[in-house]
């Protein structure tokens, strides 16, 4: 069994076994990163892909302070950003209007109302914006000012689509909820 | 208060369900991975991974080329005759070039020849495999039209083990033939679709690339092309057997000429004025005028006159040495009657004195004289009346109108009525009255 530290060095001296061991042990964590910032599993994997090219190419740079899998996430987070870029011409922009805003007065989420794939196919379901800014400002937790920077918007843009992508996975959250029959009690 | 707190459920909802949440890949992406990694590897050379694939790679690569150009005419006659249409799957040129490469790489250094030994052991079993990412790298390195690369394989020491499929050894050989598409159309006008066929076995797959950047797999395909210029159709097959044939037409597509006119004056009255069409048209060498009241020209800029207005549909068309064509109508171009007279409803008279009441648009900028906006007016009269009904002013030329003044005096400022009768160019009457304030300077 390989420890963390064996397998840096093993890829940064380009071994395949290092490799390959760092994909067994990674791939799955860094594609449910990936999943967050796609609209299906095919795309998420062809961040995947990409994110993992530049984890190879670039694991000299990781200079061994902060978490490794914080570093990996990073480099995912950091791809995923890039895809949307690239293919920022192939998606068209939802606007505000078609979300009915939702009164639901939710204040906590029963802790097992939804499965992560339920989640997970909401994520995919935003528009792409709404789903980039809110993964990286709930998720990840960068400030808006950050994100506005990395996604190169203005930030006050970063925070209404932050509201926009809220009111609209609640819209969702709440049609899943009655899908289920399971009524909040403070609706009652 | 409350959309914070719902803002933090929300947060913590993703953050603990997704936060580090696995999903299990497809097999496909590591393969594609590793396959993406060895061929960077492979491209992005440098001394630390040099290793015996990339000196078989050179060996062979440099030991064809040497075949190719000291057999050059014997090879070019081999290669034209070898059946194309019937036998693909012959690999006739193939064994010829395996047998030159034995032959001339004998004489090569003691480590390239173990390498290529090496490789011709593994090839014992598989003959000759293509792939896409061989193919790729073949046409991006060598535009010779007989080549043949190895490329190390990433399957023995990928992350996860492909099963051994014989792809051991990548060889593409490609080979040029002229019989195997069947084109529609040769040479056309812009836009000039073209139907492809393929005159290719069944089990062979292609790809079509159009000279203008299109490409497509498909074995029948049509392709629209709307810039003229010549283009060099390329199909290239991949045998079942493993070959590359391609084969290659031309497409000439001439310019479209563009047909443009204009009509001018643009507000003709008719039959006064004669109408002039402004030929804009590009790419032209004859013209045909259709004028839509029964008479026609072929005449670079024609002139006409019309007797009457009318829906007239003016259209030109207009050939290229080519005989390309290209039409443009104008749907009811004299339609509209351009006859009319308005009138201001305020002037303000010249405080220094009558002027008579001639004036021209250009004498009376400053509105000095009330008069109308016309065309095509053949008989007038105007008459203004004071609020008392009285008549102070009458003209019955057009060209003179009021200058405010009545009998050698200055008229107070206020409301006067005016009332305007005639005759059209046409002969239709026309009467209008209305109110015009006479200002004080």
């Amino acid at each position: 069994m390989m420890s963390d530290q064996q397998i840096i060095e093993g890829c940064a001296r380009n071994e395949r076994k290092a490799q390959q061991e760092l994909y067994r042990r990674y791939s799955h964590f860094l594609l449910g990163v990936c999943l967050r910032y796609a609209s299906d599993k095919a795309e998420a994997e062809d961040i995947l892909q990409d994110s993992f090219l530049k984890i190879f190419f670039n694991i000299k740079d990781y200079s061994g302070t902060g978490s490794f899998i914080g570093w990996l996430r990073k480099i995912a987070v950091n791809t995923a950003i890039t895809h949307y870029h690239k293919y920022l011409k192939f998606r068209y922009y939802v606007e505000i209007e078609e979300f009915v805003s939702v009164e639901s007065g939710i204040s906590s989420f029963e802790e097992d109302l939804f499965t992560s794939d339920e989640l997970f196919r909401v994520l995919n379901e935003l528009p792409a914006g709404y789903r980039m800014v809110f993964n990286l400002y709930a998720v990840e937790g960068y400030k808006h000012k950050e994100i506005a920077r990395m996604l190169g918007i203005d930030t006050n843009t970063s925070k209404s689509q932050y509201s926009r992508a809220k009111a609209a996975i609640r819209e969702k959250l709440e049609k899943l909820r009655k899908l289920k029959g399971n009524y909040p009690a403070s609706n009652q | 208060m409350k959309d914070k707190k719902e803002d933090k459920a929300l947060r913590e909802l993703f953050q603990d369900k997704l936060g580090k949440a696995e999903v299990i890949p497809s097999p496909s992406v590591s393969k594609a991975l590793m396959r993406k990694l060895a061929l960077r590897r492979f491209l992005h050379f440098n001394a630390t991974s040099f290793n015996v694939w990339y000196a078989g790679g050179i060996v062979i690569a440099g030991s064809l080329v040497a075949v190719i150009l000291s057999s050059d005419p014997g090879k070019n006659e081999q290669t034209k005759q070898a059946p194309v249409s019937t036998e693909f799957n012959t690999p006739l040129v193939n064994e010829a070039v395996k047998e030159e490469t034995t032959k001339s790489s004998a004489g090569n250094d003691a480590e390239g020849e173990t390498v290529y030994e090496a490789h011709r052991d593994k090839k014992s079993g598989a003959e000759i495999t293509s792939d896409k990412g061989a193919a790729h790298i073949q046409d991006d390195q060598k535009k010779s039209t007989l080549t043949s690369v190895d490329i190390p394989d990433i399957s023995e020491e990928g992350l996860i083990m492909e099963d051994k499929t014989g792809r051991n050894n990548l060889k593409v050989a490609v080979k040029q033939s002229d019989n195997l598409i069947a084109a529609s159309v040769t040479e056309g006008c812009a836009p000039l679709k073209v139907i492809f066929k393929s005159i290719i076995p069944p089990q062979d797959s292609c790809r079509w690339t159009f000279g203008d950047g299109g490409y497509s797999t498909d074995r029948n395909t049509e392709w629209l092309y709307d810039i003229e210029g010549e283009y060099n159709v390329t199909l290239i097959v991949f045998t079942a057997g493993g070959n590359k044939i391609s084969s290659s037409t031309d497409i000439l597509v001439h310019p479209k000429p563009v047909a443009r006119f204009e009509i001018t004056p643009e507000d003709a009255i008719l039959p006064h004025d004669e109408i002039i069409f402004m030929n804009y048209s590009t790419n032209a060498v004859k013209y045909k005028w259709d004028f839509g009241d029964g008479t026609m020209s072929e005449l670079f800029e024609p002139r006409h006159v019309y007797s009457k207005y009318g829906d007239y549909n003016v259209q030109l068309i207009a050939f290229s040495e080519y005989g390309c064509t290209d039409s443009l109508v104008i749907l009811n171009a004299f339609s509209g009657s351009a006859y009319s007279i308005t009138f201001p409803n305020a002037f303000i008279p010249n405080p220094n004195g009558p002027s008579g009441g001639y004036y021209s648009p250009r004498s009376d900028e400053s509105a000095f004289v009330f008069h109308p906006v016309y065309s095509g007016v053949a008989e007038y009269q105007l008459r203004i009346f004071s609020r008392l009904g009285i008549l102070i002013f009458e003209s019955n030329d057009i060209n003179i109108g009021w200058d405010g003044y009545y009998k050698g005096a200055l008229s107070e400022p206020g409301v006067y009525i005016w009332k305007v009768r005639g005759k059209y160019m046409s002969g239709e009457p026309f009467t209008k009255m209305g109110d015009v304030t006479l200002l004080k300077n």
